[in-house]
């Protein structure tokens, strides 16, 4: 703990030289800038503004993401308010309890709640993780490549059937993003695999390109699609985003209770930020007094799943710093900016480059400190941004979306990888595919058969060393219990709904 | 079995099944693979094998799902919401100009391309104030293609503008 305490003051050192802190500053504010826009989820934020990252030093292009990392998620939260389109699904219940508030003419308050609380939730969970990950990233250097594979098999597992309506729909976005991930040459053999002849296949699929077409370009596909442009109405701010006394009283604890759910539901992989932050409005509301609130904008409504979902997003990180296991597709793309720096996420990181891990969770507590100061009285220019016409919205986005996919390589086989994606990313609109399985997969799809090929090679070719040992039985035990525990829940349901 | 299958499903059948053939493909492609010698105790066969398998079987399970009525539904709508039949119309609108974007980029420049590129998508979405809109998408494209090339060094194809834009 004292070893941690110091690093992170190092990290703090890191993080607080004049340019850092500039990156740390114009971060935050791209980050919101993207975030607002509808439609743009963190993730997306994040692909989008990659390459902006890429001219920069290692350091102060991971204090610059840590930054956005927050802003977009602020940014989304304002616009879930103001004009009730959710960017991503943990926005859902905001866009639910806050945009009722902000029609009752409390926009300020809500907004002020949001802002607040995930303010303190982050900076509880930054703390958590700043102490958590050290620690599993220890636990982690003891697992073997057979431990190593449970725990992405489970991740794949969580990922795939725990997002979205239904469960076969969540793995068939897993398979997609496996046969994405085998494109190319395998890292050991060098055997070509999916590639038909193409040079420039062999490197395989740009993740950063799959995460911005399938968000960016698979959405306005299918918005043009559909077709149905009705235009949104932003709701108007009446006075300041700030909050009385008394939505203080009523905040406080839905603050406190929201990222202690958050947060271990985002350090184990439970499937993104739908479940936390669904279960902190049900807590929320079976704790209120002012149960008759809920659903017409009551600010705990809001205040919880706020502080949840972003105390999730900080939880999220724990298993991808220490582990190297993204289980949000905000978190993959995180990971895939380590990356674009040579910089690979895993137990070792700590020892390998303390000073980048810290400096990066130093800055998760700045960036998180100047939202707070830029965001609540820079609150009109960002809903200026709300009034962008829906064209010129989608316009700008295909076409920097397009940008971010060209500039990581300057070649055009990414540009056409991005409309191929893109069209894959209508359909799984289309047809309810939840689109974060996908990314898990061809991120995590050539990590599996690595420490597959690696637990093998230790056994000499014998299988059982899959199951040896008892890390990976404890993993697959609860693999057994997450698959069959829902199986179970309905088949009660069911029963009582025939009684 | 009820084989009534709605317009929607339909579509969904085509789409599940061509998973189930997406996963035969892998397995293909995996089988004609040219495997090098000396490789090591796992072949290169193995993964891939294992991911067409899954790949099927999830096309396979997904299509008994459609058959028997449980259809997706599009996040953001409620299930039974009224079935809006896609506009292939607008998407194609939109498809085009990304595939423009991708043709012209390395022969017109980035400038030409994005600027086609902004257009087409708004107008796509139902924008129809064609000076207006060029205005705002060549200005588009002229912030970014400076702010990446001079700003962040980002090397952009500057096609016809190379002479114009180099020197000035």
């Amino acid at each position: 703990m004292g070893n941690s305490f110091a690093m992170l003051m190092d990290g703090f050192q890191t993080a607080f030289t004049p340019t850092n802190l500039m990156f740390g500053l114009l971060g935050t504010f791209l980050g919101t800038l993207v975030g607002v826009l509808p439609g743009i989820g963190p993730a997306l934020a994040i692909g989008l503004l990659l390459p902006v990252c890429l001219t920069v030093n290692p350091t102060s292009a991971l204090i610059m993401f840590a930054a956005i990392f927050y802003g977009a998620m602020y940014g989304g939260s304002t616009t879930s308010i103001l004009l009730n389109t959710p960017g991503e699904s943990g926005s859902v219940i905001t866009a639910l309890e806050g945009n009722k508030m902000a029609k009752a003419g409390r926009a300020g308050a809500a907004l002020a709640t949001a802002a607040i609380g995930s303010f303190v939730a982050g900076t509880i969970a930054t703390l958590l993780l700043a102490f958590g990950a050290p620690w599993m990233a220890d636990v982690a250097l003891t697992i073997q490549p057979a431990g190593y594979l449970s725990l992405i098999i489970l991740a794949f597992a969580t990922v795939g059937t725990l997002l979205g309506s239904s469960r076969i729909r969540g793995l068939v976005a897993l398979a997609v993003g496996l046969v994405i991930g085998l494109i190319g040459a395998d890292l050991q053999s060098g055997a070509l695999r999916l590639t038909f002849g193409n040079m420039n296949a062999i490197d395989g699929i740009e993740t950063v390109t799959v995460i911005v077409a399938i968000f960016a370009l698979g959405e306005a596909l299918y918005l043009a699609s559909r077709h149905t442009l009705v235009r949104t109405e932003v709701l108007e701010m009446k006075g300041k985003a700030w909050m009385t006394r008394e939505d203080f009283r009523r905040s406080w604890k839905p603050w406190l209770r929201g990222t202690a759910i958050g947060f271990p539901l985002g350090v184990i992989p439970a499937g993104g930020s739908e479940v936390p932050t669904f279960l902190s409005y049900g807590v929320e509301k079976a704790l209120s007094k002012n149960k008759d609130e809920f659903g017409k904008g009551a600010i705990e409504g809001v205040a919880g799943p706020e502080a949840a979902n972003n105390a999730n997003a900080a939880g999220v990180l724990v298993p991808m710093l220490a582990l190297g296991l993204p289980t949000s597709a905000t978190a993959a793309v995180v990971l895939v900016a380590f990356q674009s720096f040579n910089i690979q996420p895993g137990p070792m990181l700590f020892q390998t480059s303390p000073e980048i891990v810290w400096g990066l969770i130093a800055s998760l507590f700045i960036g998180n400190a100047l939202l707070l100061v830029l965001n609540l009285p820079l609150i009109r220019f960002w809903v200026l941004l709300l009034k962008i016409p829906t064209h010129y919205l989608y316009a700008g986005i295909t076409t920097f979306a397009l940008l971010g996919a060209y500039a990581l390589n300057n070649s055009t086989f990414d540009l056409q990888v991005a409309l191929a994606v893109g069209f894959i990313g209508y359909l799984f609109r289309r047809f309810g595919v939840p689109v974060t399985p996908l990314i898990i997969g061809v991120i995590l799809g050539p990590l599996a058969e690595l420490q597959f090929k690696r637990a093998l090679q230790i056994s000499q070719g014998d299988w059982h060393i899959l199951i040896a040992g008892g890390f990976p039985k404890i993993i697959y035990g609860i693999l057994l219990l997450v698959i069959i525990g829902p199986l179970v829940w309905n088949f009660k349901k069911k029963f009582a709904v025939k009684k | 079995m009820i084989l009534k299958i709605s317009k929607q499903g339909k579509g969904e059948l085509v789409f599940a099944g061509s998973l189930f053939l997406l996963g035969i493909f892998v397995a293909w492609d995996t089988s004609r693979m040219d495997v090098p010698q000396g490789s090591s105790i796992v072949s290169p066969q193995t993964f891939p094998y294992m991911v067409a398998a899954f790949t099927s079987l999830v096309g396979f399970i997904l299509i008994l799902d459609v058959l028997r009525g449980r259809l997706g539904t599009p996040e953001g709508d409620e299930p039974g919401d009224p079935f809006v039949g896609a506009n292939f119309k607008t998407m194609a609108i939109i498809a085009a100009a990304i595939a423009l974007h991708v043709i012209l980029l390395e022969i017109a420049g980035y400038v030409i391309a994005a600027t086609v590129c902004f257009f087409g998508v708004s107008y796509g979405f139902g924008s129809r104030r064609y000076l207006k809109d060029l205005g705002i998408s060549l200005a588009f494209a002229l912030v970014v293609y400076f702010s990446f090339t001079k700003g962040l060094n980002i090397n952009l194809p500057s096609g016809f503008f190379e002479g114009v834009f180099k020197n000035g």
